[in-house]
């Protein structure tokens, strides 16, 4: 279709890869409902490249086709490209986090699931916690990783599974199977497979309305403690967990 | 307009396939429904000998252009399968380009295809069954009642695990689809090497055999693609369904293209220096086995066509349940048929009223004292005049629907123009070539139903005639975006399509306005 001559292979990656964040800017900047040949139009791209791209972008679900089939918009999964904005927990649900770290000798954390991905928005002050960054970047190696993990089992964890301690489950067949059990149970835990002496225990806060995940709260101690049943302390956790759900939803 | 008018004029809250096990199947398992479809198994055994019959040496070659044509037409589904979702697999697709009347009659095609080669897969796996355990010497197994009972049991198999979940039927066809393939490759595999290395180069360049008799071995070689379009109805329950689909339908011809051209390879070959060749055969895969003195092929290969068939009618029931859901969703047929069940997320009670019927046709045709495979050849035929239409239709709609998106390429054009002559040589040379009672008993039957349904429906109901084609549009959940204001709409899988329809009488937007 273009005049000149094809050029080699990899001369023509980089240019495909400008081309398709170059598509995307477009139907940001256009809005919604922006049809193939007028970002072809406006990009000055050849069409039949220009469909391709954009049937890419549609196919990896970063664009979407509305139901006139002629018009494209954002996709749900061009929200992984931005950082979700995670608001701190209002002055409620900080009195509820209060409540429990009153009434436990453990660290009580919770992290907020916005846009798919974990973010720590109260850190107990008394206890460490790990690092922010480890729950994006390895959910499976924590307790709040694997409540959103277990939540989206369809979803590929990004960048392999690193050991971190002896008990890091670095086999996905494993994680897998300990994944269904945490969305049976609803109670993630992990003993020991971050740091060797330190583990967590984690139920779901579930929005009132559709039930969906909204955000996890998480008890952090020593690994052998968190290896016990404790019934009491799940359940007076998922008891918190049920009083955060109205106020963060 | 700002950003959420423009879209909210649109976009429903919910998608008017919701209850189905939307996006949960991965790209294996796609694809196994696309080449159970197909089922290769059963080509390879049968088809080389019919396409000899015409092409003799040359039979390689027919079956290489026939794999051409069947990655044309699946190109052509591609176009649509990169930017729609379907359940109703080709039907949907041609409604999209052609509008509502040829989209019927490729939905009518589908029907057919589909529910005649159910029949035929179930009815095929009972007879291979029954041959396997005649081969253990048990010998009531010839009888015609094992052969029905057997034939009912199965449909109660396959409906446990259609109903049950797309997950399961999806699994179970992939399993026993790789199981087909690996024995089958197993049978020829041994059968090539045991003749001996060597390339019999009679068959690349094939001295004696006219252009006109490799043309007339394409007609007999297509029907080995027929079925490979299946993974085109899980557009729905596809995790992602414009990458996945698209290249499960290409790959599925390629694969059968390649199973076929090994098979025909493998059978002239075996057979070049018979009297006859292999044209004169009527079993030529046990033939070549007994020649070789390696009887247990046999029993290999019979088991390799039996789950190819078991596997071809769980596809077959699967993508059958999938348009008579999409149907019943649209208002086309009764509205119960687009239930879905709520828990296993599967079209439950298209699946209840297309599998009896799929067992009772075999077994009254065994009643009536067809022996198996004599039944299969009209249901064969048959199914394949109906797929023949389906894929001439959907071929014709590609560039209309590219042309009314505004997204209308050369490529697009060339390819129709090349295969839609072709598929009406091919269409007009099956019927006047094929047996008259089954098929002309079939069209004269099905082609007045389906005038008289759409006329009726555009005197009365034109609501829905504008909604033929319904598919799984992107909605509100799929946008970046806050969520936008609810339509009040019951949600649909409780409340029948037509009320639906009524409560909003506005037809849903798509290319046809």
């Amino acid at each position: 279709m273009s005049p000149q001559p094809p050029p080699s292979v990899p001369g023509r990656q980089p240019r495909a890869v400008r081309n398709a964040l170059a598509v995307l800017a477009e139907v940001v900047a256009a809005g919604p409902g922006v049809t193939a040949k007028e970002i072809s139009a406006a990009l000055r791209l050849p069409r039949a490249t220009t469909y391709r791209l954009l049937n890419l972008l549609v196919a990896e679900e970063y664009l979407v086709r509305l139901p006139d089939l002629r018009g494209f918009a954002l996709g749900a999964r061009a929200g992984r490209l931005a950082v979700p904005i995670v608001p701190p927990p209002s002055t409620a649900a900080r009195a509820v986090l209060a409540h429990l770290r009153g009434r436990v000798r453990w660290g009580v954390h919770l992290a907020s699931y916005a846009g798919c991905q974990g973010t720590l928005v109260a850190r107990d002050p008394d206890h460490p916690s790990s690092e922010p960054h480890l729950l994006a970047r390895h959910p499976y190696v924590s307790a709040l990783g694997k409540l959103l993990l277990a939540e989206t089992p369809d979803r590929p964890v990004e960048g392999g599974l690193r050991r971190f301690t002896e008990h890091t489950v670095s086999d996905p067949a494993r994680l897998a199977a300990q994944l269904r059990e945490v969305a049976c149970s609803g109670l993630a835990r992990q003993c020991g497979e971050l740091h060797a002496e330190r583990g967590c225990l984690a139920v779901a806060v579930r929005s009132p309305s559709d039930g969906s995940l909204v955000a996890g709260l998480a008890l952090s101690g020593p690994a052998h403690r968190v290896a016990e049943p404790n019934t009491e302390l799940v359940d007076l956790l998922r008891a918190h967990a049920g009083r955060l759900s109205p106020l963060l939803a | 307009m700002n950003y959420s008018t423009r879209i909210a004029n649109q976009v429903r809250g919910q998608s008017p396939m919701a209850g189905l096990d939307r996006r949960n199947l991965g790209p294996m398992q796609v694809f196994a429904q696309s080449v159970s479809g197909a089922a290769p198994a059963a080509a390879m055994a049968v088809v080389p000998a019919i396409v000899a019959a015409s092409a003799g040496a040359a039979t390689i070659w027919s079956v290489l252009i026939a794999t051409g044509l069947a990655l044309l037409v699946a190109g052509c589904i591609g176009r649509f399968t990169r930017r729609m979702a379907a359940a109703g697999s080709l039907y949907s697709l041609t409604a999209k380009g052609l509008g509502a009347g040829p989209a019927l009659l490729a939905g009518a095609g589908l029907l057919v295809g589909y529910s005649l080669l159910g029949m035929a897969s179930l009815t095929g796996a009972a007879m291979q069954i029954t041959a396997l355990i005649g081969g253990f010497g048990v010998t009531p197994a010839a009888s015609p009642v094992v052969a029905a009972a057997l034939v009912v049991v199965l449909a109660g198999l396959v409906a446990a695990c259609t109903v049950r979940g797309v997950r399961l039927s999806a699994a179970v066809v992939l399993l026993v689809e790789a199981l087909s393939i690996t024995l089958m490759l197993v049978v020829f595999g041994v059968l090539l090497v045991s003749q001996g290395i060597g390339v019999d180069s009679r068959q690349l360049v094939p001295s004696g055999t006219g252009l006109g008799a490799v043309v007339a071995g394409v007609l007999p070689a297509l029907g080995a693609f027929i079925g490979f379009e299946a993974a085109a109805a899980m557009g729905v329950e596809a995790r992602r369904p414009f990458r996945t689909i698209p290249r499960a339908v290409g790959a599925t011809a390629a694969l059968t293209g390649v199973l076929s051209l090994l098979a025909a390879y493998t059978q002239v070959a075996g057979f070049a220096g018979a009297p006859g060749g292999l044209a004169g055969q009527q079993q030529p895969v046990r033939a070549l086995a007994a020649a070789e003195h390696l009887p247990w092929l046999s029993t290999v290969l019979d088991a390799g066509v039996a789950t190819s068939f078991l596997a071809c009618s769980v596809a077959t029931t699967t993508a059958l349940a999938r348009l008579l859901f999409s149907m019943g969703r649209e208002g086309v047929l009764p509205a119960r048929l687009g239930r879905a069940h709520r828990r296993f997320r599967t079209p439950h009670v298209a699946i209840a009223v297309a599998l009896p019927v799929l067992a009772a046709a075999p077994v009254v045709l065994i009643g009536l004292g067809l022996s198996p495979a004599r039944a299969l050849v009209p249901l064969l035929t048959t199914a394949a005049l109906g797929y023949l239409v389906a894929y001439l239709l959907v071929c014709l709609a590609a560039p209309v629907f590219l042309h009314r998106i505004g997204e209308l390429t050369v490529v697009s054009v060339a390819a129709t123009s090349v295969i839609v002559p072709v598929l009406l040589v091919v269409l007009v040379a099956f019927v006047s070539t094929a047996p008259v009672s089954v098929a002309a008993l079939v069209t004269g039957a099905v082609l007045p139903l389906v005038g008289a349904r759409y006329l009726w429906m555009r005197a009365r109901r034109p609501e829905r005639v504008a909604a033929i084609g319904l598919y799984d549009e992107t909605s509100t959940a799929d946008l970046l975006g806050p969520p936008l204001p609810p339509r009040s709409e019951p949600p649909p899988g409780r409340g029948s399509a037509h009320r639906r329809e009524r409560a909003r009488p506005r037809p849903p937007p798509g290319p046809q306005r």
